[in-house]
């Protein structure tokens, strides 16, 4: 089985109608494997956002192919994606998005529960629970809790279905110093347990704990 | 102009198709204030209405004909008199037109003064051989002023449309009435020149009219066959006539006014708990929070204005039809331009609770300071005080407890559609019945057996019946005025446990000096609670009883007292008896009869309520029957539709307020599927709740309650069965489900991240 988990070529989206049209990716280009942290960095607006929404399934690009380990999933029809959404990957946003009637260990459990036959789901929360000492967060709303644990809760939300790619939106960009460090911690092991993570921040502190860093300018990826 | 308003304008016109949207749930929910109003204010008015269009008169006095000045004379000196008019009207004649007959038809032979009917077309009666046909038979036949009718063989010509809500109209009633010139009338009855047998008195003031008819009753010594009926009592009866289905009407009106206020109110709060942190914003850049509340109540007004116009007018247009159709069929008059005024009304209240329900919330937001209330953006979360279900169903559970009054609302609008539903299929199942099986009528006995009081044991003995009571009638007639006839009715037992009329007036007898009359008596004799009836037997003997009750009783056109048998039986050994037997659940009241008629038992069809006589109703008046099952059926499914509406308001509401969670759920990888279980989740406890909540209402409060309005003399047993609570629990889970389907559908239309960028 191949280690390439994202295969994207000349992606394209653009956004506004008319002499409004702003061309956000222009052909963007990524590969990424198994084990690998690839940190996106750009300025505010230039699309990083947008790239890991077209590698999530969450929109649709306007031109080019995108693989996401082993399925194409440009031009899927809906239940390829959602099948994609539930099975492959895992979506880490900067804002958490924690659901406030839910537990942490309920929230954790929710991709899980859209899943059926994911009867190892519940262990598996307990044990990534337990692994990034979340135990007694996990039983607590999250409006009791801190920015940073919201945060690695989310984490092990995007994990618990044991996705082959994890996409980090600005995972860190609510957080203080030392939570943010726990984040890009937790994301490198992530990356470690053989999965691949795209990180997508502005902040210089991720490009130490990444493998590859790309810059995306003028709607494309460079080294 | 204030800030916050140009940022309100700004949004509505950036945000088109939420504003879009927001317009659509008002149209919603206005179309059912509109159709509310159309069908409450037009069935509570109309007799009104067209009484005073008829010019309908304070009393009318029937009587065996006499010579006009023999009447006039008497009728001239009463006190309080406006008015008087004098017909000679004769009944069971035969009318044909346009291929259509009736052996049953009613001639009003019409003299000078106040005619007493309004003319809704053509013109009036101007010389011989012209009639004036009641607007129910112009329906009926299609006759139009201008063509040929035959009277008795005769013919003449229409030329006018004529209406009197002193009874209801042709077909409901057994026959037309066509109103002729008086000589007519006089030529077609053979009477003597001169006679006639009503007065049509006006008075000028109705307060006192009880005197006025005390003189005339004293004035009247010879006159024979005389009897009194007011305006009061003609309106109680056609109220009465109509009352279940007018109450049935009224209360869905209500419960969909309260279904659209609560859905209105709830939008908008819903859209500003969107927008705190837009108002945090205007806080923090210096707005007031006077300048917040009125942004938000004027935008919102602007939206409202428009969308509550259109839904109030689909409601008038969708409702006005049938509404109308129902006040002709009991001769009544649509409300016209007082409901305009109404619908203006409607209206702006609309846009005043929509404007209101925005700015409040706006307000109160406001009044936190601009960090919190950025902070507050989202809705907060509620903690589980009990174990509750996991999955996208529990998730539902917990957005629906998240908004526990709009939950709670939306359970209080569901139970009492649900309880008016229950109580409407119950109606329409015993007036099915009532075509069929006389029974069915639900009377407090079914049937009516000649023999004595001694074979009552005999009877009760017979499998299938579950009780057995001798009931005695007696003629008899006013001691006062002897030209007053009546019925004496007793029973065994309390007669309420046998024949239960619902009381006008008064209470119910306790002991053997007492009695209840009959609201045709009491107009009849001027009776109230504390009056002595007295009452002359066959034989000569004189009973005096004190009138505690006065029921509405239509039998004998509601002249009949009920009093206990004792004195009665005392004063006349002989009275004639029957006997009222019931029979138990499921027994067949045909093998009872042949078991009876082995033992010399017939059924009877004199005193109470035979089988036959029953039955003779039912084919008479089948087609109102008919007519009415399938109106109260047609509402049955509208209010389900209601139901229907609300759940999938509140749904879609929480769809919108929780946008982004929805979002988040299908980033997970929830399909359309997946969203319905969740707002299934949130839709199944509301149902479930509703449902007993209905049954309770149906069984403690809105049953009885129509069930003591109903007109028949009978007391309707309104108890929901098995069926109509099946239907209902059944149609409500379905609704259930059906809303969260469609919402569920709606919820995955729009990309993903859409939803995750919400604010």
């Amino acid at each position: 089985m191949s280690d390439r988990v994202v295969r994207a070529r000349g992606i394209v989206k653009s956004y506004g109608e008319g002499r409004a049209t702003v061309r956000v990716l222009d052909g963007v280009d990524l590969d990424v494997e198994r084990g690998e942290l690839v940190t996106v960095l750009g300025r505010s607006g230039s699309g990083k956002s947008t790239l890991l929404h077209l590698l999530g399934a969450l929109d649709v690009a306007d031109g080019g192919t995108i693989e996401i380990a082993g399925t194409r999933i440009d031009g899927a029809r809906e239940p390829v994606l959602v099948d994609l959404r539930r099975r492959k990957v895992g979506f880490v946003f900067q804002s958490f998005y924690l659901l406030p009637e839910l537990n942490g260990f309920e929230n954790v459990l929710l991709p899980a529960r859209l899943v059926r036959g994911s009867d190892g789901a519940v262990a598996r929360a307990h044990e990534l629970i337990r692994r990034f000492e979340l135990g007694e967060q996990a039983l607590r709303l999250p409006a009791t809790l801190s920015g940073g644990e919201q945060q690695r809760l989310a984490i092990v939300r995007a994990l618990v279905n044991d996705p082959a790619l994890v996409l980090a939106d600005e995972p860190t960009g609510n957080l203080d110093d030392e939570s943010r460090a726990a984040v890009l911690a937790l994301l490198r092991r992530v990356a470690d347990d053989a999965r691949a993570v795209v990180l997508v921040t502005h902040e210089r502190e991720a490009v130490e704990l990444a493998d590859r860093v790309l810059r995306l300018k003028e709607g494309r990826l460079r080294p | 102009m204030n800030a916050v308003l140009r940022y309100g304008l700004a949004r509505l016109r950036t945000s088109r198709g939420r504003t879009f949207l927001r317009a659509s749930g008002i149209v919603a929910a206005a179309a059912m204030v509109g159709a509310a109003v159309t069908v409450a204010w037009g069935l509570s008015t109309g007799f009104d209405r067209a009484a005073s269009r008829a010019q309908l008169p304070d009393a009318i006095a029937s009587f065996d004909a006499l010579p006009i000045g023999d009447v006039s004379a008497r009728v001239g000196a009463l006190p309080n008199l406006r008015a008087a008019a004098y017909r000679l009207t004769i009944s069971g004649r035969h009318v044909e037109s346009n291929g259509n007959e009736s052996g049953h038809a009613t001639l009003v032979g019409v003299r000078s003064g106040p005619r007493a009917y309004a003319l809704l077309g053509g013109h009036d009666l101007q010389a011989d051989g012209q009639a004036v046909v009641e607007a129910g038979l112009a329906r009926a036949w299609g006759v139009r002023p201008g063509e040929p009718i035959a009277i008795d063989g005769r013919a003449f010509d229409v030329v006018g449309v004529g209406l009197s809500p002193d009874t209801v109209a042709f077909p409901l009633a057994k026959g037309p009435r066509l109103w002729l010139r008086y000589e007519d009338v006089q030529a077609l009855a053979g009477a003597p020149p001169g006679a006639v047998n009503q007065a049509l008195l006006w008075v000028r003031d109705p307060g006192q009219l009880d005197v006025t008819l005390a003189q005339a009753r004293a004035a009247s010594y010879g006159v024979s066959g005389l009897q009194f009926v007011t305006r009061t009592g003609v309106r109680a009866l056609v109220a009465d006539a109509g009352g279940i289905v007018i109450a049935l009407l009224i209360g869905f009106s209500i419960a969909a006014l309260a279904a659209a206020g609560a859905m209105l109110a709830a939008t908008a709060a819903s859209d500003v708990q969107r927008r705190l942190s837009s108002i945090g914003l205007l806080r923090a850049v210096g707005a007031s929070r006077a300048a917040v509340a009125l942004g938000f109540g004027v935008e919102a007004a602007l939206v409202a204005f428009p969308a509550a116009s259109l839904g109030v007018f689909l409601g008038w247009l969708v409702a006005s039809g049938p509404s109308t159709r129902l006040l002709e069929s009991v001769n009544e008059l649509p409300p016209g331009r007082s409901l305009a005024a109404l619908l203006v009304f409607a209206d702006a209240a609309i846009v005043v609770l929509v404007a209101a329900a925005s700015a409040l919330p706006a307000w109160r937001a406001a009044r936190r300071s601009p960090l919190e209330t950025l902070a507050a953006a989202d809705v907060r979360g509620t903690p589980p005080r009990a174990p509750l279900p996991s999955g996208p169903a529990g998730l539902g559970f917990r957005l629906a407890l998240a908004r526990p009054f709009r939950t709670a609302a939306t359970v209080a609008v569901l139970g009492s559609s649900a309880a008016i539903i229950l109580l409407i299929l119950t109606i329409a199942t015993v007036l099915a019945g009532l075509r069929t099986s006389p029974a069915a009528v639900g009377r407090r006995y079914q049937l009516t057996i000649d023999g004595p009081a001694s074979a009552a044991r005999e009877v009760a003995r017979i499998r299938g019946v579950s009780g057995v009571t001798p009931r005695w009638s007696v003629d008899a007639a006013d001691s006062f005025d002897l030209g007053e006839p009546f019925t004496l009715v007793a029973f065994g037992g309390d007669h309420t446990t046998w024949e239960n009329p619902p009381l006008a007036e008064g209470r119910r007898i306790r002991n053997d000096h007492e009695a209840e009359v009959g609201l045709g008596l009491a107009e009849a004799l001027n009776l109230h609670p504390g009056a002595t009836l007295a009452a002359q037997v066959p034989g000569g003997r004189e009973l005096r009883f004190r009138v505690v009750g006065i029921d509405r009783v239509l039998q004998e056109e509601g002249r009949v007292a009920y009093v206990e048998p004792r004195r009665l039986l005392d004063a006349t050994p002989w009275a004639q008896s029957t006997l009222a037997v019931k029979l138990a659940a499921g027994a067949d009241a045909g093998t009872i009869e042949s078991e009876l008629a082995t033992q010399g038992l017939f059924g009877s069809s004199s005193g109470g309520i035979s089988s036959d006589s029953v039955r003779g109703w039912a084919q008479r008046n089948g087609g109102f029957v008919s007519i009415l099952v399938s109106l109260l059926r047609t509402i049955a499914i509208l209010d389900g539709l209601v139901c229907l509406y609300v759940l999938a308001q509140m749904l879609a509401l929480t769809a919108q307020e929780r946008r982004r969670a929805v979002a988040l759920v299908r980033a997970c990888g929830g399909n359309a599927r997946q969203l319905a279980a969740v707002f299934a989740g949130a839709a199944l406890p509301v149902a479930a709740l509703a449902a007993p909540l209905g049954l309770l209402l149906e069984r403690n409060v809105i049953g009885p309650t129509v069930s003591r309005l109903a007109a028949t003399y009978v007391s309707l047993p309104l108890t929901a069965g098995l069926v109509p609570i099946a239907i209902v629990t059944c149609g409500l889970v379905a609704a259930a489900y059906g809303a969260s389907w469609w919402v569920g559908r709606a919820a995955v239309v729009e990309p993903v991240v859409i939803g995750l960028r919400e604010e």
